[in-house]
């Protein structure tokens, strides 16, 4: 398993937050997933069969909101 | 170009940005939200489903009203 803190911008309270965990958390390879509004990052354990910190970034950004890998 | 309204979920600007960022990455639509309202209109020829599909992307539950 690998943990990866992805940068997320556009999030305004706590039902975009919420949005943002149900749906990514919801994916295939997604062991857990915590979503900070105000530190403006989401903190993601997953499979690394089966996702990539890019998949996760490309996944959140297809959800509309901006989404950067952060070191 | 047909205007088709549908009805999203939308309870903040994070929503309606996110709404906003999805259809802008979408060729060939031309839309407007109404976030008091949670209405989104859309001019397009695609179809409605591909749409529907497209709103649901942003995770909010999405409702056809058909064309306005
Ligand atoms: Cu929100
Ligand atoms: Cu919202």
């Amino acid at each position: 398993l690998c943990s990866v803190s992805l940068g997320v911008q556009g999030m305004t309270c706590g039902s975009c937050v919420q949005s943002i965990e149900q749906r990514i958390g919801s994916l295939p390879g997604v062991i857990h997933i915590k979503v900070s509004l105000e530190q403006k990052n989401a903190t993601i354990i997953f499979d690394h069969s089966q996702q990539s910190p890019e998949s996760l970034s490309d996944a959140i950004e297809d959800m509309g909101f901006e989404s950067s890998l952060s070191e | 170009m047909t205007k088709h309204e549908f009805e999203v979920a939308m309870t903040c600007e994070g929503c309606s940005g996110a709404v906003t960022r999805i259809l802008n990455k979408v060729e060939g639509v031309k839309f407007e939200i109404d976030l008091p309202k949670k209405l989104v209109w859309i001019e397009s020829d695609k179809d409605v489903n591909f749409l529907k599909e497209t709103l649901e992307k942003c995770g909010k539950e999405v409702k056809y009203n058909g064309t306005k």
